[in-house]
């Protein structure tokens, strides 16, 4: 092995590589255009979809009125974010109906006799029914469920002094909730979330295009023949072109992070200021330099496999194909970071991709648990050889080389 | 000087089960002799070339190049030979001169070394009008001008052409003539495949005849014709491997 030989055909295949347009669209254009654009389309939809929701008034439509009391029926009217409709009894059927289809968002159904039975201390019960599935809806039952429950503090209250007895006695103390969650996890578990599962398919997206070229794409040029009886050995040429692959993989992978930092910055910073929702994404230097860490033995594995893929095809279009059923074996389990309840143990940390995820979901999250850091970043690194090993193996076997 | 003696391989075929590609195949060809191997498709003239070039590995037999065995020093041998091929192609993105130096210091050239035989080659192939374009952008005459700058950048004392010609137009073969001439008049010892029996009786001076993996006649293209009895080769070649 001679490192000069290496840094020859890495010198030439990064020059090729770079010329190459779709190598450049995975690892330039989606980072640094597709994904800010995707995520702050998503954030003003978000926005715009939450905020038209607080400013509409509820459609509200209630059913045995006369019922009501006084005082009750007078908040539901004078609500300003209710739009209030009445009907008789017998439509009941059809504004249930109505709800469903979302020409209402709640119905009230009142009981017989309601006042009276409130009058004379007697349970009773109202129905509100709303469609939960509907954003709008539940907008509208949180509304009229606050009023309810208002006029329910009330009359409890008037009861209690009609009887001389202090409200206190309805609490006889108090609980105090704390939570200790820091914001960073909070957000961490839900956007962070996110981050790992696009980070690690930007890595694989970054390594595909080049690794289908540089061995599937000098099949069907022709060149590869030229390659292999040139004085450098194939040992030579496989370290050469899979470190040309994980250069572009993890340029890739760096863009993409440093994109997606600032774009989720940016989405939580919209979504406090203009719904004054608690939310914070801060990344520290550690977070980062860890997510980097555990990324590279990963492109590692990638660039052994893709590259082992490739030099089996027979052309260009073969390596494609395989590579789209490769990518759903990515895909996958890298998607299970994003389910809750999957949690990091010792067997989840030597699989790779689901390691590299959990751990990077986590350390978004703020926590950083270094006993699965370790146990990952030993079977990724192992992962990586083997695969390079197995490269070298099937550049050096005639039947693959010369496949018919 | 290429000595090949009892050169044999067999391949495993789905369909056909072993297969022997190349059985027992013998010549030799000396400096400033062009050999010509001829058969049909499928012949294994391509498998014999690719076992001379340290492509595939021998199965039995010996090829000794330059006093080089390709079975026990094939790492030598491969700076003892240039290989080209019909169907050899470029890296589209990469121009002539990116092309021809990397091909260069994969042979263990310097930078100096690199520049001075390149500006020989492309003069003598009238190259240097297209050699800072990108290869893709080429013609195909042009190509197959790149191509062989690519294969004699180490001056080998070797040259082996498998189906140099096949796919090119009439000036490009021209070209490609042209060249194996030079090679010739240069003292290097040269094979050369083809099925093309007018291009072998144009430029061999001696020839093999070589039919499902066997070589049924060697000798100078005089011999050949004596020994079948007929006046143009393509009798010949039919007359010798029956049928």
């Amino acid at each position: 092995m001679q490192i000069s030989n290496v840094a020859t055909i890495f010198k030439k295949e990064i020059t090729d590589t770079l010329r190459d347009r779709r190598t450049l669209i995975f690892m330039l254009l989606v980072p640094l255009v597709a994904i800010p654009g995707l995520m702050m389309g998503m954030s003003k939809l978000m926005i715009s979809q939450i905020s038209r929701v607080e400013q509409e008034s509820s459609r509200v439509a209630v059913i045995g009125q006369e019922h009501l009391p006084e005082d009750l029926k007078a908040a539901i009217s004078e609500s300003s974010n209710l739009e209030v409709y009445y009907y008789v009894g017998s439509e009941e059927e059809e504004q249930t109906r109505a709800l469903t289809e979302g020409e209402i968002d709640v119905l009230i159904v009142v009981p017989d006799s309601f006042a009276t039975l409130i009058e004379t201390e007697q349970p009773s019960t109202i129905a509100v029914k709303y469609d939960q599935a509907e954003i709008r809806s539940e907008k509208a039952e949180e509304r009229l469920e606050k009023i309810l429950q208002d006029y329910q503090d009330k009359l409890v209250l008037n009861r209690l002094t009609q009887r001389d007895i202090s409200a206190g006695i309805l609490e006889p103390f108090d609980i105090e909730l704390e939570d200790v969650a820091p914001m960073q996890k909070l957000v961490g578990e839900r956007l962070g979330a996110m981050l790992p599962y696009l980070i690690i398919i930007m890595c694989f997206m970054g390594a595909m295009y080049p690794a289908i070229d540089l061995a599937a794409g000098e099949k069907e040029r022709g060149t590869l023949e030229t390659l292999l009886i040139s004085p450098a050995t194939r040992g030579e040429f496989v370290i050469g072109k899979y470190l040309v692959i994980v250069t572009t993989s993890a340029i890739a992978a760096l863009l993409s992070l440093g994109s997606l930092v600032f774009s989720m910055t940016y989405m939580v910073d919209q979504l406090v200021a203009q719904l004054g929702t608690m939310m914070t994404l801060e990344l520290e230097p550690k977070t980062v330099l860890l997510v980097l860490l555990v990324i590279l033995p990963l492109i590692g594995i990638f660039a052994g496999v893709l590259l082992s893929v490739s030099i089996f095809a027979r052309s260009f279009k073969e390596a494609q194909s395989y590579i789209t059923v490769l990518n759903m074996a990515i895909i996958l389990p890298a998607f299970v970071s994003i389910l809750p309840g999957f949690e990091l143990d010792y067997t989840f940390a030597v699989i790779p991709v689901i390691n590299v995820s959990m751990i990077m979901k986590e350390a978004i999250a703020g926590s950083i648990l270094w006993h699965y850091v370790f146990v990952a970043l030993l079977s990724n690194s192992v992962f990586a050889v083997l695969s390079l090993l197995f490269c070298r193996k099937w550049f050096e076997r005639e039947s693959v080389i010369f496949r018919m | 000087m290429i000595q090949v003696s009892a050169l044999t391989k067999t391949f495993k075929d789905k369909k056909r089960g072993l297969v022997r590609a190349v059985d027992g195949v013998s010549f030799t060809c000396a400096p400033g002799e062009v050999y010509g191997l001829l058969g049909p498709n499928g012949a294994g003239k391509t498998t014999t070339l690719r076992l001379l070039s340290t492509a595939l590995r021998p199965e039995a037999g010996t090829a000794v190049i330059n006093g080089v065995d390709v079975s026990e020093n094939p790492q030598k041998v491969r700076s003892q030979i240039g290989f080209l091929s019909g169907n050899t192609g470029l890296y589209g993105r990469l121009t002539p001169m990116e092309m021809v130096s990397y091909f260069g210091r994969l042979y263990g050239m310097n930078t100096s070394l690199i520049k001075e035989r390149m500006d020989r080659i492309f003069s003598m192939l009238d190259m240097h009008s297209f050699a800072g374009r990108r290869c893709e952008k080429l013609s195909t005459g042009m190509k197959q001008k790149v191509s062989i700058a690519r294969s004699v950048i180490h001056d080998p004392p070797a040259m082996i052409f498998d189906e140099p010609t096949t796919g090119l137009d009439v000036i490009s073969s021209r070209t490609i003539v042209e060249f194996i001439r030079q090679c010739r008049k240069e003292g290097k010892t040269v094979i050369f495949s083809t099925h093309i029996m007018s291009e072998a009786r144009r430029l061999c001076d001696k020839v093999g005849i070589i039919h499902k993996g066997k070589m049924y006649a060697d000798g100078t293209i005089d011999e050949i014709l004596t020994q079948a009895g007929c006046d143009n080769l393509e009798d010949a070649f039919i007359k010798i491997v029956g049928e």
